[in-house]
């Protein structure tokens, strides 16, 4: 397998070596670059291709969904992994949005900084456990709370596996191909699911599939 | 915001003090005694009135009773004049003994009877006529003289003077008593248009002593009225003064506490951001170390010192866990980096989170970028209001509500908890809500019955949006 290539941003010095000892100690991963601010960040990603990005949410300049933004949208082969202070759902969705696939709590143990890197490199969203578990438990009790019906019991077989590998980062193409469908039936289903569960888009298809502990 | 509130009162209350304090009692003292004097001068004025009406009606009355009385009187006179001239006549002209005997006693009657009136007309006289009076008492006592020779003729002499006597000195003597008695009466007459001469005059009087006392009183109710009208004017100036004292103090008032909320958000804003920002920053590096010392501790050390990385990881995981409550408390973040609608779904998620309350915020169309002060009014004032639902309401569920017409922001939340009397309980917390939009100019309104659940809304003026 080929090495990953990483760009990490944080505003603290002491964090940034920190993680840096962390990630280089994992095999097959490499720093290529460093940055204290958002436009740094950026501008380092525009310079090196990196594989994966590490952002801190807080950054001075620019800050980090803003960063993660234009990381994106500049190079679409540099995935972006947030790292926040904030557990709550509304950050995480504005990451996504931003086109971050990973979003990492500041207090997770070193080995999710790891499993998540692998994940969104390999096209998948990664959430700290920790959000993850905020996400559906708030699900879950919604659920109880207003005595509906969970909508994804109106999804067919074929919307619900649509839904995991929409969730997991696969795009349409990869969905036809792996399906055996056309693009077509594939946009057909993937509408269909979006306006069952009342979704807009695909980070909040995420967060769905998280909350319903579809991924993790 | 340079204002000193508590000098500028204080010297407010002082001036009062000196301006007013003291004539209160002085100017009330007046007041009464003018209005007393006024009543007192009326019925004076009254019972005066009455009594000179009463005089002069007495006055006129005896007046005109004297002059009918000597009419009269002066009348009998005259008829007895006139009747002792006939009966005088019979007697000189006839020859009977027997039948003069009879008419001398006639006369002499006539003359007491005339005597009688002549002396009760002089008991009822007064000043003026009285010489005319006595002339014709003369006259008339010259009248009987000349008659009373001839009374005690004999029947012969009779016959042979009597009419001459009759004609020549009788008569003449009787027509100039009769002149007199003409003149006593005209006198008479003359009198009782002196007697009314004199009941005119006291009417005069006592129109002019009614005019004085009625130019008394109005000249007095005039003074009143112009002492009062003084007064009302200076107490209505003094209220209206007082009144902007009191708007101007309020209105400092408002401005100091929406001021303190200003510093106190300010306050909380940087305090949160410090914890978040520099000691949470701090903390993660501090876990990231620890992660990085475990990591390089050779394999023989390990198993010893490995218990106590744990313990310190856990330990800051705690404490960034802590925290990360405390910022959210102090403010949340949201609010900040990502606006007002995340920040309130995050505090709805939170209650949900914490309590059996199930929130709900509808959105129909706020600005995404809305002012500061704009945001975190809107933001407390939810927040105060779920803390109400949740602690004294005993509610279900929420719905706070947030929209946006042409120049007003509206908010509405409601609630179906056990509701309350707002114009009988209103707490501290529905204050502060009251005030915080108020301060913005909008509008606060509590719609609660008991039983009934709580309905607040806000209306606020439509911010100019942010430039961002």
């Amino acid at each position: 397998m080929a090495d990953i290539r990483i760009i990490l941003a944080d505003d603290h010095i002491v964090i940034r070596s920190g993680l840096r000892l962390v990630l280089e100690r994992e095999p097959g991963f490499i720093v290529v670059g460093e940055a204290a601010d958002g436009k740094e960040a950026i501008q380092l990603a525009q310079d090196l291709c990196p594989g994966v990005a590490v952002l801190d949410v807080a950054m001075p300049n620019l800050n980090g969904i803003e960063a993660a933004r234009q990381i994106t949208a500049a190079s679409p082969d540099t995935a972006v992994v947030m790292l926040s202070m904030h557990s709550d759902e509304s950050y995480v969705l504005r990451a996504l949005n931003a086109g971050a696939r990973g979003y990492l709590l500041k207090d997770s143990p070193e080995a999710d900084l790891i499993a998540a890197i692998k994940a969104v490199f390999d096209g998948k969203a990664y959430f700290s456990p920790a959000i993850s578990r905020v996400l559906v438990d708030d699900y879950v009790r919604q659920l109880r709370k207003r005595g509906l019906e969970d909508s994804y019991e109106l999804l067919t077989a074929r919307e619900r596996e649509i839904l995991q590998l929409l969730a997991e980062g696969k795009s349409n193409k990869e969905l036809a191909g792996r399906l055996n469908l056309s693009i077509y039936t594939v946009e057909t289903h993937r509408s269909n699911l979006m306006e069952k569960l009342n979704l807009h888009g695909i980070p909040e298809l995420i967060l769905y599939a998280v909350r319903k502990g579809i991924i993790s | 915001m340079g204002h000193f509130t508590h000098r500028t009162s204080s010297r407010y209350g002082f001036r009062y003090g000196l301006r007013y304090g003291v004539g209160y009692g002085g100017v009330r003292f007046i007041l009464t005694l003018g209005f007393g004097g006024l009543l007192v001068l009326m019925g004076m004025g009254y019972l005066q009135t009455e009594r000179l009406m009463t005089q002069i009606q007495d006055r006129s009355r005896s007046i005109e009773r004297r002059f009918l009385e000597r009419s009269k009187t002066l009348n009998e006179i005259r008829s007895a004049l006139y009747l002792s001239g006939t009966v005088f006549r019979d007697y000189v002209l006839d020859q009977d003994t027997g039948r003069s005997e009879t008419q001398l006693r006639r006369l002499d009657q006539i003359r007491r009877e005339m005597d009688r009136h002549l002396d009760e007309y002089d008991s009822g006289i007064a000043g003026g006529n009285n010489e005319a009076f006595d002339r014709l008492k003369a006259e008339i006592e010259g009248y009987w003289k000349l008659l009373s020779p001839a009374l005690s003729w004999t029947a012969e002499h009779r016959k042979h003077d009597g009419y001459q006597f009759l004609r020549d000195q009788v008569f003449t003597r009787r027509t100039s008593v009769l002149d007199l008695a003409n003149q006593v009466s005209s006198l008479n007459e003359r009198q009782l248009v002196v007697g009314q001469g004199e009941v005119t005059n006291l009417f005069s009087g006592f129109r002019r002593r009614v005019r004085l006392t009625l130019l008394g009183a109005v000249g007095l109710g005039l003074c009143l009225a112009l002492l009062a009208g003084w007064r009302i004017l200076q107490l209505e100036r003094e209220a209206a003064e007082r009144h902007a004292q009191t708007e101007h103090a309020r209105s400092e008032l408002r401005d100091l506490s929406a001021r303190l909320v200003e510093v106190q958000e300010a306050e909380r804003r940087s305090i949160s951001r410090e914890l978040h920002d520099e000691v949470g920053q701090s903390l993660s590096a501090v876990l990231i170390e620890v992660a990085n010392l475990g990591a390089v501790l050779p394999p023989e050390t390990r198993l010893l010192v490995q218990p106590h990385v744990d313990s310190i990881k856990a330990l800051t995981e705690a404490s960034m866990g802590t925290i990360r409550n405390l910022s959210l408390l102090l403010r949340p973040s949201m609010l900040d980096d990502l606006g007002l609608l995340p920040a309130l779904e995050w505090q709805a998620r939170e209650v949900s989170r914490r309590t059996e309350l199930e929130v709900r915020i509808v959105d129909r169309g706020i600005l995404t970028s809305l002012p500061e002060p704009y945001k975190t009014c809107i933001f407390r004032v939810v927040q105060e209001a779920l803390h109400n639902a949740e602690r004294h309401a005993n509610a279900k569920s929420i719905t706070v509500t947030l929209g946006q017409q042409e120049d007003r922001l509206h908010l509405t939340i409601q609630d179906d908890g056990r509701g309350f009397d707002p114009d009988r309980h209103k707490g501290l917390g529905l204050l502060g809500m009251e005030e915080r939009t108020t301060t913005l100019g909008g509008s606060f309104n509590v719609a609660s019955h008991p039983g009934q659940g709580t309905v607040l809304s806000i209306s606020l003026p439509r911010a100019p949006e942010e430039a961002s």
